[in-house]
């Protein structure tokens, strides 16, 4: 039959932003940085190996303290993850303030740009207790989530501040207790969840895999 | 004149892996001039999608027929409408058909003695006459048209939350009453309903617009293919074709009609 093939237009993927919020002050020195280093490797390259993730998956870092903008928003492909340094205080809710601006800049940039996104989600993971007033980003977080705005992750590693932190995180997602320096199965765990968000469809409620590496605490 | 008319649904790569069924269902009938067809997208996290969206587009489209057939007993027709019908009127036709799809889905749910939300599924209707079409939207997916002098047109912005995987369903709460309905008041000549799978490679997101080098191909194969339904090749090919595969993982169903004036 001499009928031509439909043309596709060209629209972007669908996009799957997640913010790293990461603790690189100076108590995290040594082990723990080194481990955190090598967790985002690991990220890296498990959500590469899904093609659809790989480009539907956009990560940017943001560390505190000094809070600052490691890596701006990328697709997995162009990501190189940064080798982190510890120094410095713990800027919690300056760093918390920060990402929410970040990704409210990036949704407005989706926005003009035509391009789908998934709900975003903030993966805070820290060692300590924040040295900076941190209610007013406490509040946008819950306001946030209670909007399901975004999902609002925290990770503890031994050392942090718990009670700030179940202050911090939204109540129906309290915060995670790292098992000693699990980061690599943390990060697994994040890039099979990130695969599952940005492979789902119509209204499905994406069920995260188990958290294997560390304890929910309430 | 007379309606051309195909329904094919594929399944997406996606569910083939996990080895579910397609969840994606469309029906379309011809009575004498007016065409009625229907598409439903199964939500992915409900048991039993596929049984839903087949059952709501069977109904739907039973429903719809049966007021046409009302008219033809009285040797009448929606397409001898002496004006356009009315929006409440067409609200109140769409909300039966919609009404009706739901309960079947309810007595199935009880069939199954699963919730209702075990059998969700989006749905998108029309009603066409060689003067006017009618159509309403839950959910996502899309309707595009063409009338004789104009391109191809979106009639609905996708049913879509803030975020790319949210949308509403037939059995979500107050969904019929949110419904969007709409009259196009012109000829129809090519009409197009699918699904959402299909919807990123047939509309464009930046302005919400159809793509009209999609659509002219199928324009022309109904054009030639004087029975499609046997001659269904060309739309399976496409829809189980690798090219469209590499760009939905996603069920994809099409729904054509082409309105051809006499000759």
């Amino acid at each position: 039959m001499p009928v031509g093939l439909p043309e596709f237009v060209d629209n972007p993927e669908n996009r799957c932003p997640v913010i790293l919020l990461l603790d690189t002050s100076s108590s995290m020195s040594g082990e723990p940085i080194q481990a955190l280093t090598q967790g985002l490797q690991v990220f890296r390259d498990e959500v590469q190996r899904d093609t659809k993730a790989a480009l539907s998956v956009e990560v940017a870092i943001v560390r505190f303290g000094p809070v600052q903008l490691l890596q701006d928003f990328v697709t997995i492909e162009h990501f190189n993850p940064p080798t982190l340094v510890a120094e410095g205080y713990t800027p919690m809710g300056e760093a918390i303030n920060f990402a929410l601006d970040l990704l409210e800049g990036r949704k407005e940039i989706y926005k003009a740009n035509g391009i789908q996104y998934y709900r975003p989600w903030l993966f805070l993971i820290t060692d300590g207790a924040p040295t900076d007033s941190w209610q007013a980003a406490a509040a946008r977080i819950r306001e946030g989530e209670a909007n399901r705005k975004f999902c609002f992750f925290a990770v503890a590693v031994e050392g942090a501040d718990m009670e700030t932190l179940r202050q911090i995180a939204p109540p129906e997602r309290p915060p995670i207790l790292l098992t000693g320096l699990q980061f690599q199965p943390l990060f697994v765990w994040l890039s099979t969840s990130m695969k599952r968000v940005s492979s789902a469809k119509v209204g499905e409620a994406v069920a995260l895999p188990p958290v294997g590496w560390g304890q929910i605490t309430t | 004149m007379s309606w051309t008319t195909i329904a094919r649904s594929a399944i997406g790569t996606r569910h083939q892996d996990q080895q579910l069924p397609c969840q994606d269902a469309a029906a379309v009938r011809v009575l004498g001039e007016v065409a009625i067809g229907a598409v439903a997208d199964g939500a992915g996290s409900a048991a039993l999608a596929d049984v839903g969206a087949k059952l709501a587009v069977d109904t739907a489209v039973h429903s719809l027929s049966r007021t046409e057939i009302w008219w033809q007993r009285r040797q009448l027709s929606w397409s001898a409408l002496p004006e356009f019908p009315s929006t409440d009127l067409l609200h109140r036709l769409f909300s039966k058909a919609a009404q009706r799809a739901l309960r079947t889905l309810a007595r199935q749910a009880q069939v199954n003695d699963c919730a209702l939300d075990d059998l969700a599924c989006t749905l998108l209707m029309f009603l066409a006459t060689p003067r006017w079409l009618a159509a309403m939207q839950i959910g996502d997916g899309f309707i595009v048209v063409r009338s004789p002098e104009q391109s191809y047109h979106l009639l609905f912005q996708p049913d879509k939350g803030e975020f790319a995987n949210q949308t509403s369903f037939l059995t979500s709460p107050g969904a019929i009453a949110t419904m969007q309905v709409r009259l196009w008041a012109d000829t129809p000549l090519f009409i197009c309903a699918a699904t959402d799978g299909i919807e990123r490679v047939a509309i464009r997101f930046q302005d919400w617009t159809a793509f009209a080098p999609f659509f002219q191909p199928f324009e022309a194969y109904l054009e030639e293919a004087l029975t499609p339904e046997p001659d269904d090749t060309y739309l399976v090919n496409f829809l189980t074709s690798d090219r469209l595969n590499a760009r939905t993982d996603d069920d994809k169903t099409l729904l054509l009609c082409r309105y051809q004036t006499k000759a």
